[in-house]
């Protein structure tokens, strides 16, 4: 099984977002509920070497793609081998969203990383931990239609950030 | 609609300043208003965070009490890091609409007495809040940006570099820059790493500092030709397109649309490089630039105080200062100064002027088009 992700669909133009949002960002239309598969591909990522109060430098963040074309911000052990396009799990613990392949040990340093603690969330860590190692990122099949094209002006699919040979 | 002319243009010197903001934003007025020999009608002012920085709400009514302006209509106009673009823009339609005849656009910010973390946190909170939750800075959110763009071959380090030793070079010749000192490629090339792969020397500095412009409906030779806004979504993540700021290509289309002119007519620029590949990306979101050639013209010197097109003559907000309500104004300033052969030390040859503006991780853009017709 694989990660799900929480999202919202727009009913008149497709266009799925996450965080799920009340009112789709294109139209004044509400939106309905809808899971994603929890894996995709590096759109960009950077490390900040000075972090925001509240966060531990260094903080690696990554924008990842999802099936259906919704991205979402997220969390990583490192971006030393990282590249644009590389295709990358999900995996969410304690409600943050972290872009993995991710052995154990590296998922247990990100969490005491994380500010605070709290006993349920090595349960959280653990769980993810094994979820991963038991399954594989072929297993799931997209939950959610084609990347749905926005028709704004000033820009067209080929100038998106889209790469071809993303998905191997 | 009227046309709308500028009478008067004046400002502080950017940076680490000791004086309040209300002294500043009055160092700058009084200075127009001075150089304009006229009274206003009205009065626009912009500060972005003043209740965050400086403690004061209720602007309009505070700096218009200040100035001894408070029997004049005032409104305040905030648009995040372009809101000085945004209080001219208001100017021009009091006057463009008949509302008002004389108006007077005032601007600016003091933040360098707040420590340099809480000034990030309150300028973030212009991002989008999801975003923000996983850390996300401005300077995150640029580095985004330009990490993608780094990979689809747009720019190179060597270029984002090369824009900043240019700004600082021209800082270095204006009086009224932060930075008045000149950095080398290397210096660039090798100073701290803030978001990988944006480095210190690539962003710009925090700085005080406030800009005025007295805008009239009766001719003075120096015309406010266009104005145009373009916005997207607050949220980085809704965005296709990363490389591109589409709130840019809107600003550029309608301003040129106002003016009725193309960007072939422009012959100096004032860009938002708050981060040095900005300015890169925006000289072709302009349309200043066909796309695919403005790291061409960077790399060539196309862009130089000597070059066919001279971009950020000021220093830019790299080396000029980010005051950021005060800047989309100082950038009016500038070309103004430019266009009436009164930038001292750094002046060009030019007639037409564009100002970009960006608000927040542009998400509400400003092109500004200044023409001298006299």
């Amino acid at each position: 099984m694989m990660e799900t992700i929480a999202a919202s669909r727009c009913p008149q133009c497709g266009w799925v977002v996450t965080p799920p949002v009340r009112i789709c960002p294109r139209h004044p239309v509400e939106m309905t509920p809808l899971e994603l598969s929890g894996y995709g591909y590096i759109v960009s990522y950077t490390t900040l070497t000075a972090a925001p109060e509240g966060f531990k430098p260094p903080l690696h963040i990554a924008i990842v793609e999802l099936p259906g074309g919704a991205r979402i911000f997220c969390h990583g052990k490192e971006t030393r081998a990282l590249r644009i396009g590389r295709r990358v799990a999900i995996e969410q613990t304690d409600g943050i969203f972290y872009f993995a392949s991710l052995g154990i040990a590296d998922r247990v340093s990100l969490f005491w990383k994380r500010r605070g603690a709290a006993p349920e969330r090595t349960r959280d860590a653990v769980k993810s931990a094994l979820k991963r190692f038991f399954s594989s990122p072929t297993d799931a099949a997209p939950s959610a239609q084609p990347p749905a094209e926005p028709a704004q002006k000033g820009t067209n699919s080929a100038d998106t950030e889209h790469p071809p040979a993303a998905k191997k | 609609m009227r046309d709308v002319w500028i009478a008067a243009a004046a400002m502080t010197r950017f940076g680490r300043r000791s004086e309040s903001l209300d002294d500043l934003i009055a160092d700058a007025a009084l200075e127009a208003l001075r150089e304009a020999d006229c009274q206003p009608d009205a009065l626009v002012v912009t500060a972005m965070a003043p209740e965050e920085f400086v403690g004061e709400g209720n602007l309009a009514s505070h700096v218009g009490t200040y100035l001894g302006l408070s029997h004049l209509p005032g409104i305040r106009v905030e648009t995040a890091t372009s809101s000085g673009a945004a209080a001219l823009y208001a100017g021009l339609a009091l006057i463009a609409s008949g509302l008002h005849n004389r108006v007077l656009v005032v601007g600016g910010e003091k933040m360098t007495h707040v420590s340099t973390p809480r000034v990030s946190e309150i300028i973030s909170r212009v991002i989008d809040p999801h975003e923000r939750s996983y850390g996300a800075t401005m300077p995150a959110l640029a580095a985004l940006v330009t990490r993608a763009a780094l990979a689809k071959g747009l720019i190179t380090e060597t270029d984002m570099a090369r824009v900043a030793v240019k700004n600082h070079a021209n800082g270095a010749r204006n009086p009224y820059a932060h930075f008045q000192q000149p950095v080398t490629l290397e210096e660039v090339m090798s100073s701290r790493m803030i978001a990988d792969p944006l480095r210190l020397r690539h962003c710009c500095p925090i700085s005080d500092g406030a800009a005025a412009i007295l805008l009239t409906c009766d001719p003075t030779g120096l015309k406010l030709a266009g104005m145009g806004q373009g916005s997207d979504y607050l949220a980085v993540r809704y965005r296709k397109s990363l490389t591109g700021f589409q709130a840019t290509q809107a600003a550029a289309k309608a301003a040129f649309k106002m003016a009725g002119f193309g960007p072939e007519r422009v012959q100096v620029a004032e860009i938002h490089d708050a981060f040095a590949p900005f300015e890169i990306l925006a000289l072709e979101d302009t349309g200043l630039f066909p796309p695919g050639k403005a790291t061409k013209a960077v790399q060539n010197g196309e862009v130089t105080l000597e070059g066919r097109l001279p971009v950020n003559p000021s220093g830019g907000l790299k080396a000029r200062g980010h005051a950021l309500a005060a800047t989309g104004i100082a950038q009016v300033v500038e070309l103004a100064w430019q266009l009436t052969g009164r930038a001292v030390g750094r002046q060009v040859n030019a007639r037409v002027g564009l100002a970009h503006s960006i608000g927040g991780m542009a998400t509400n853009n400003w092109v500004t088009l200044v023409e001298q017709v006299a």
